[in-house]
């Protein structure tokens, strides 16, 4: 540490050079935005929040909320914030899902396996996230078919506007299956806490257990109460898809495009976790008669899972961020959502201080949800 | 007795395909490598119509069309900058790519041997110079417009430019993030740092475009080009402040200590043992930040910035031209793939320097 050395006593004195310091930054705050109040009143605009409830007036291609252009802006910011939520979600699963398979190749036992994986690695470790989601906009635009051509597998179609597939209906009874599945998830803890309280048995429920529970409840629920009542599968009448449900073109190529760039990312990640553990540590599992699959769940598993949550943790806010390119191919994330509001109403610094507002809490929130399961995972193992 | 070790082909046919699983691994690798180069062999060889033949050629052949990347070359890498003063957007190009190559052979110990402060003069020169280089109307050299500053000047000197000026910044934020005499410092320090990294660089970029020339007194104006420069240095300075902090507290408490009993002042004892320890213990993680500082440069295309990518782009936008689109990304795929190998290859002995 830079400080010199031994500490002086604490002296609850406020020091001068401090208050020279604080109150400088807020001089030249101060400065700033005065500038701004006499800028936007010479162009006629008066600062506030207050034009939130206006009448947007804007049209926004798909949401996930209703909307309409008659909204007031809070509803299309909220729009805006739904469609990068929805985003980020997708990507994340679809870069996990790459990264750790592309993570594991890389540690397999086939070197054209581990050459193709360094590869690919390297390949997008080198480019620029736009760069890849400009060429895979362009390949996508003019390499797939128009929509009465649409490629097709089973319910699922793609063309060159939408990728269109079924939805279960639910006729309002989803909350059953949400419970359902809840039910599932506690009833194991729950036999679990019972043994342990009649018999003093503290023996973990096997995983079988704990993963077939919920979905047998959830099935049982499925059959008992007739939810989903049936899919809504989408046809092709006239020049579009009807029913089913659909995501925009941009928001595929995006989703890709985050998903192979971050994928790049955290096969690196999941590469350095599975070599850091020691050779000795699966070693001494096989001599102790575990069997592969034992090593694997109970020696190596919780040890990678340990070190590699920091910098997954750093990828996934990173994914978060990295959205907001959403608005280079004009999908109406809450980037591109602020910037056609800061167009039209005038309001630079409000739209600028929320955006900034809700991309903070929306990064803070999944790392600190992930920090707590760290900490979590390290507390269970000094316990 | 001697073993008897398998030759090399033998053993790696042997991993390859020892398992159901690695066979099925080497299967679908193989399957996948040969698909990819097969067709990129056709688009690169077999079908591409050569620089010297007719570009009528192109709409009748599906491979690289190179009449169109001669044609287009000045156009991507230049833009709309007036055609006859393309030697002054070269010039700058040149210049900061050979300062960028001269500090990175620097910082690894490699010939030409400048001292620091040879190499920051050097900046401090260069980095005026563009900018007069660039927009002239002074020494007889004709005004540009900023509006017409494209292509791979401005992505270097919004990346380089903007690396270079945000080093200083981010050295002090992490000096008075890690200082205790002055806690209001600190805090205002690390709340900006961590405030910074946690939104997108757009909205930093946009804060640059839409507010900054709002704070202006009546009367000053600032060029979209220079405010997203700034937003640059403002948004790249807070990472690099998290490398250099994490070099600092990583360093034991008594070299400071030492310095100081033996009589060095405060600032004497980090200017002269703390920061060059802790800059090189933070250089790995620093060249990474500038690596990835650099790549997402080409992100200023959102607020009409036309750089390389941006230039790119409109590069297949004539009506003749459209389905070449590969070639242009392509181009610019290639330099940025190059160029970022490059860096990480000095990050990489930057690395194997600081664990020897």
């Amino acid at each position: 540490m830079i400080p010199p050395s031994p500490p002086p006593p604490v002296k609850r004195r406020i020091r001068l050079s401090d208050v020279f310091v604080l109150s400088g930054i807020a001089v030249l705050l101060a400065f700033a935005l005065a500038n701004i109040q006499a800028n936007m009143a010479a162009a006629g605009v008066h600062p506030g929040f207050g034009f939130l409830t206006k009448e947007a007036g804007f049209d926004v291609s798909e949401t996930l909320i209703p909307y309409s252009p008659g909204s007031s802006y809070i509803r299309v910011i909220l729009a805006g914030l739904a469609n990068t939520v929805f985003l980020a979600g997708v990507c994340i699963i679809l870069a996990t899902v790459i990264g750790v398979l592309m993570g594991l190749v890389s540690v397999g036992p086939s070197p054209a396996g581990r050459w193709l994986a360094v590869a690919y690695v390297e390949l997008f470790r080198n480019l620029p996230k736009l760069l890849v989601l400009l060429v895979l906009f362009v390949a996508a635009v003019n390499g797939l078919p128009h929509v009465r051509e649409a490629m097709s597998a089973g319910p699922f179609h793609l063309s060159n506007r939408s990728l269109n597939f079924p939805v279960p209906l639910w006729d309002g009874k989803g909350w059953i299956l949400l419970l359902a599945l809840a039910a599932g998830l506690i009833l194991p803890r729950l036999i679990e806490a019972h043994l342990q309280k009649h018999w003093g048995r503290s023996t973990p429920m096997p995983l079988s257990v704990l993963i077939g529970c919920p979905i047998v409840c959830v099935l049982a629920a499925s059959v008992l109460f007739q939810v989903p009542s049936g899919f809504s599968v989408p046809e092709l009448k006239g020049f579009d898809f009807q029913g089913g449900a659909r995501v925009s073109l941009q928001f595929c190529v995006i989703a890709v495009t985050l998903g192979i760039y971050h994928g790049a990312q955290i096969a690196e990640v999941v590469r350095g976790g599975l070599q850091s553990v020691p050779k000795g540590q699966s070693e001494a599992a096989q001599a102790l008669g575990l069997t592969r699959s034992q090593t694997i769940r109970l020696i190596i598993l919780p040890q990678v899972i340990r070190i590699i949550i920091p910098p997954m943790n750093n990828q996934y806010v990173n994914l978060i961020k990295n959205t907001s390119i959403a608005i280079a191919v004009g999908y109406s994330d809450l980037m591109s959502v602020s910037g056609t509001v800061i167009n039209q109403s005038f309001k630079p610094l409000e739209m600028m201080l929320i955006t900034m507002g809700l991309y903070l809490v929306l990064c803070m929130s999944v790392a600190t949800a992930l920090n707590t399961y760290q900490a979590r995972l390290i507390g269970r193992e000094t316990r | 007795m001697t073993r008897l070790v398998p030759p090399p082909l033998l053993s790696a046919l042997k991993s390859g395909f020892g398992t159901p699983l690695a066979s099925l691994l080497t299967f679908l690798a193989a399957g996948l490598v040969l698909t990819v180069s097969w067709s990129a062999a056709g688009w690169l060889f077999v079908n591409a119509v050569w620089p010297w033949q007719a570009a009528e050629a192109c709409q009748v052949n599906t491979g690289i069309c190179w009449p169109f990347l001669v044609e287009k070359a000045r156009f991507i890498l230049f833009g709309t900058y007036p055609a006859g003063q393309h030697m002054r957007p070269a010039v700058v190009s040149v210049l900061l790519i050979a300062l960028t190559v001269i500090t990175c052979r620097q910082m690894t110990g490699k010939p030409p041997h400048l001292s620091p402060v040879q190499l920051i003069c050097a900046w401090l020169v260069t980095v005026p110079l563009c900018f007069v280089l660039m927009g002239g109307g002074v020494f007889g050299l004709e005004p540009v417009d900023p509006v017409r500053w494209n292509g791979m000047p401005i992505l270097l000197m919004l990346s380089v430019i903007a690396i270079v000026l945000a080093f200083p910044l981010g050295l002090a934020l992490a000096l008075a993030r890690t200082q205790t005499t002055h806690k209001g410092l600190s805090w205002a320090a690390a709340g900006y740092v961590e405030a910074t990294r946690a939104v997108p660089m757009l909205t930093v970029i946009f804060v640059g475009i839409f507010v900054l020339p709002l704070t202006l007194p009546e009367g000053m104006s600032i060029s979209p080009v220079t405010a997203t420069l700034v937003a640059l240095i403002f948004f790249h300075a807070s990472y690099f402040a998290e490398d250099i902090r994490s070099g600092l507290i990583s360093l034991p408490r008594g070299q400071t200590e030492a310095a100081r009993s033996l009589g060095l002042s405060y600032w004497q004892s980090i200017f002269f043992v703390g920061l060059p320890q802790a800059i090189r213990r933070a250089l790995p993680a620093l060249v990474n930040s500038m690596i990835g500082a650099y790549k997402d440069t080409s992100l200023v295309i959102v607020v009409g910035i036309l750089d390389l990518t941006a230039t790119a782009r409109a590069s297949f936008g004539d009506p003749g031209w459209r389905d070449h689109a590969l070639e242009a990304y392509g181009l610019v795929g290639v330099w940025f793939f190059l160029s970022c190998a490059y860096l990480s290859s000095v990050g990489r002995s930057l690395h194997k320097q600081t664990k020897g």
